[in-house]
């Protein structure tokens, strides 16, 4: 007897639709799996058989083979164990093939028939096309938020037969997990003391987007600002969250609680391989650091230790949102857009100072790296990568009077700002402001008189270049937009002047005589 | 010797040979250019019949040894001249010799004359009746750069030629303002690399306009890098081809200070800019004011005395064109004073916001009276302005 089954296997963060088929036949008890299954998939043969014979099914001596179609794209990960089992059942005659008609099943056995939670539950239930889907329980939330057909959970594969013969009623959802708890702690802005530009920075950033850099020697508290910037973000709107989840559920990280509601903040260390940052890897192509913080804060700390190689692979992710991975059996397209912070020494021992810097401080040490090594450092991470980044800004430290001044702003405070100028480039028709396509600029971010002076001054000193001016404009607009400024209301010098501040040349652009 | 057979090499070969040999130090080529010419060292060394047991260079290591003559005369017998000659002519470089043609006078009269010299550019270049050297640190500030700059603009302008190594910093700045007035006044650099080896890389395009405006000097041929004993030694050629040696900006040691004692050594003038007593890239020309091996140098008046010219009247008279500042821009200029200030330091010189802080700077800078650099901000002086 033949049966057929719906199901599906990841590639990257996409699922694709498979028919599972299982032949039963006469002939000498045999199990063979065809239609490229990878070892992992392979291996469900015994888990198969062994869960069948545990929840007391029975198990055909007979020919078995099971065929995954189509037969030419490779089929990876154990969440064919359970349309396999199925399939089993109905060309074995235990259960009528009525009964499984317009159903999918997804999900790895145990051997005591267990169904345990698999990898990739929302690109998989997307790419299925059945009414009914069945996952394992633990799956439930995130499946359910892809809001596809009817999702039933099972926790056990009797469970799922004694449902399907209709010998009991499908198990009931669990409780809705609750969204408030699982706001993580974060660190509190007020915390920050002194640091006015760079506090102002971390407010632009979050309301527009902007990539951010933050240099300054070791102490000056680059990364405390940077911890701080995902809680000054918003929440993830309905959209968004559902790609987050979907990055979160392919590589295997989702807790099965539904669709995140605040963006991610990933931290990869400088040491991490160009594969666990971009994605890819010769099994499932599995997203990398960059498409796991889509829709949230990529933080790069000592972004200079970082290989050459790492720094320029970011380039396109910055640019176009994707990262395109390209192996001998298949490309795939990761989603990656994410805001980038990055903070940096000036140099490699982290003292380096502009010989302009004035006068040392008696606790400062100096620099200990040649000139040379310091123009290589700069060198790296200037050009292209500074280029893309909207908002540089040196670091400092603090001095005594505002460490010991009033608190800032708190964060609380700072996120509704940021919430209100965030709906402003929404009702715009843009996710953010640095997101604003080149040509709307034109008619969201025109200039006062005022301003278009100023910057025809700076434009023709050379300070500034027509690819920079493109960037500030998009900076003021979110400066503007913080201010609460009009929609379209013109630039004024205010905004103007601020976003050229936030964007000053900072201490690793090598000098020029 | 047979290998030289049918004819001979010119002799601006047999210089450019000389410099090529191994181990020869320029020390040891102007010691035997003491007592040979250029003719007979190339025929002694190549035959081996230069011998003198009593040659010692200044610091008394003997000249003439066994093993620098057998190296020597290995050397000018593995050269092709004729190859030589085509790669000299092929890089458009100009060999000069102590004694020939078109070699500078002041050089010839140095105790220490750079027996060849490699040259881009024009010879009349060389000629300048006046010329003055801006040296200082590559580890300039601002303020350095601004006043090698403008001296190197108001001396071109005035018709001095300006001679400077091309270094980072100091250097490099003073050209840059020389070659921005676009006078037809010739400028020198003086370079311690051979002149196919730019160093530093990032300044090759002001070599290109050195060798385009004037002169580009080396005593290294072509190909040798930049090794540490060659910059002491190119400070002698800048300080014997100069009339007036100016350090703009020094530290306690360096190049520079070494330029002013070699200067000092041939009586040339040596003039310093002073600086804040606390900057380390001033404690050079401070300490050359204090102790009095230098005059102080506080703008184009004192350079010019130096030169023995008018002090008075002529000059560049420049009218400043950026608009006057308004009263609260006038305010935040003064609090910069002429230091290089964050724009938080600048917030808490004048007690204004950061908004406010940093619109009135940007004003300025738009209009041309701050400009912004690694350190922050500084003010930026108008040529002429005095």
């Amino acid at each position: 007897m033949i049966a057929s089954v719906s199901a599906a296997t990841l590639l990257g963060v996409d699922g694709q639709a498979v028919v599972v088929e299982v032949h039963v036949s006469a002939g000498l008890p045999m199990f063979t799996v065809v239609g490229l299954p990878d070892a992992a998939c392979r291996e469900s043969r015994d888990r198969v058989r062994a869960a069948l014979l545990s929840s007391g099914l029975g198990w055909p001596l007979k020919r078995i083979t099971v065929n995954l179609a189509p037969a030419d794209i490779r089929k990876g990960g154990s969440s064919l164990d359970l349309p396999i089992a199925v399939g089993v059942l109905v060309a074995n005659g235990e259960l009528p093939a009525s009964r499984v008609e317009g159903m999918a099943f997804l999900g790895e056995l145990g051997l005591d028939g267990t169904v345990r939670r698999i990898p990739g539950v929302v690109p998989l239930v997307d790419a299925l096309t059945a009414r009914e889907v069945v996952v394992p329980a633990p799956c439930e939330h995130d499946a359910r938020a892809v809001g596809k057909g009817v999702v039933h959970s099972v926790r056990t594969l009797r469970e799922l037969v004694e449902a399907l013969e209709g010998l009991s009623p499908w198990p009931a959802s669990s409780a809705p997990p609750d969204q408030r708890c699982s706001v993580r702690h974060v660190p509190d802005l007020a915390d920050v003391r002194g640091q006015e530009s760079a506090r102002f920075a971390l407010q632009v950033a979050a309301a527009g987007g902007h990539h951010l850099l933050l240099a300054g020697p070791p102490g000056a508290g680059k990364t405390m600002l940077a911890q701080r910037l995902p809680g000054l973000m918003p929440d993830l709107g309905r959209h968004h969250a559902l790609e987050v989840l979907r990055v979160l559920s392919a590589a295997g990280l989702s807790h099965g609680d539904g669709p995140p509601r605040r963006p991610p903040f990933r931290a990869p260390h400088h040491s991490s391989s160009m594969v666990a940052l971009i994605g890819g890897g010769s099994l499932a192509m599995r997203p990398g650091e960059l498409s796991l913080a889509h829709r949230g804060v990529l933080f790069l700390d000592e972004l200079g230790e970082f290989p050459p190689g790492v720094l320029d692979s970011l380039r396109q992710p910055l640019e176009e949102g994707v990262v395109r991975v390209a192996r001998a059996r298949g490309a795939v397209t990761l989603p990656a857009r994410f805001q980038l912070v990055a903070a940096t020494n000036p140099c490699p021992c982290g003292w380096a100072r502009s010989h302009d810097a004035g006068f040392r401080l008696p606790d400062e040490p100096s620099c200990s790296c040649t000139e040379a090594l310091r123009y290589r450092y700069a060198r790296r991470l200037s050009g292209p990568l500074l280029d893309r980044i909207d908002l540089r800004l040196e670091v400092r430290r603090p001095d005594v009077d505002s460490l010991l001044g009033p608190p800032g702003r708190s964060t609380a405070d700072v996120r509704d700002s940021v919430a209100t100028a965030r709906l402003r480039a929404v009702e715009r028709g843009f996710d953010t402001n640095a997101a604003m396509a080149a040509g709307e600029l034109d008619r969201w971010a025109r200039l006062t008189p005022g301003a278009l002076s100023l910057v025809d001054g700076l434009l023709r000193r050379g300070s500034i270049t027509a690819r920079g001016l493109d960037r500030i404009r998009r900076v003021a607009r979110t400066i503007a937009d913080l201010a609460g400024d009009g929609l379209a209301e013109p630039l004024g010098d205010e905004p103007v002047c601020m976003a050229l501040e936030l964007r000053r040349s900072v201490a690793i652009e090598a000098e020029v005589s | 010797m047979s290998t030289f057979t049918t004819t001979e090499p010119p002799t601006w070969v047999k210089a450019a040979m000389l410099a090529h040999l191994p181990l020869m130090m320029p020390q040891l080529l102007w010691t035997l250019a003491g007592r040979w010419s250029v003719e007979e060292i190339w025929h002694g060394l190549g035959a081996g019949t230069l011998r003198a047991d009593d040659l010692y260079t200044e610091d008394g290591r003997a000249v003439l040894t066994a093993g620098h003559r057998a190296a020597w005369a290995a050397g000018i017998r593995a050269t092709d001249p004729g190859r030589l000659q085509q790669q000299y002519e092929e890089a458009s470089v100009r060999v000069l010799y102590l004694g020939g043609p078109g070699y500078p006078e002041k050089l010839a009269a140095d105790h220490q004359p750079p027996v060849v010299l490699f040259m881009r550019g024009a010879l009349a270049a060389l000629d300048a009746p006046r010329v003055v050297a801006i040296v200082g640190t590559r580890k300039a500030t601002a303020y350095g750069r601004q006043v090698a700059r403008r001296f190197g603009a108001e001396l071109a302008s005035e018709g001095v030629c300006v001679i400077s190594g091309l270094a980072l910093g100091i250097d490099g700045a003073a050209h840059t303002g020389a070659l921005e007035v676009n006078a037809t006044t010739p400028v020198i650099g003086v370079v311690g690399t051979g002149l196919d080896v730019v160093y530093p890389a990032r300044h090759s395009h002001l070599w290109r306009a050195v060798a385009d405006h004037g002169a580009l000097l080396s005593e290294s041929p072509l190909g040798a890098c930049g090794q540490p004993y060659r910059f002491p030694l190119r400070n002698r050629i800048i300080a014997a081809l100069a009339d007036v040696v100016v350090v703009v900006e020094s530290g306690a040691v360096g190049g520079s200070m070494i330029t002013a004692t070699l200067a000092n050594d041939r009586e040339r003038p040596v003039l310093a800019v002073p600086g804040p007593i606390l900057a380390e890239s001033s404690a050079g020309t401070n300490s050359l004011l204090s102790l009095c091996t230098a005059q102080i140098c506080t703008g184009m008046l004192d350079i010019r005395a130096a030169l023995g010219l008018a002090t008075a009247g002529r000059g560049l008279t420049f009218i400043d064109p950026r608009p006057a500042p308004d009263a609260t821009d006038s305010h935040v200029l003064a609090a910069l004073a002429w230091d290089v200030l964050t724009t938080e330091a600048v917030m808490a010189r004048t007690g204004s916001t950061l908004a406010g802080a940093t619109m009135a700077l940007v004003r300025l800078e738009s209009s041309g009276w701050v400009g912004r650099g690694a350190a922050g901000w500084y003010r930026v002086a108008m040529m002429g302005e005095r």
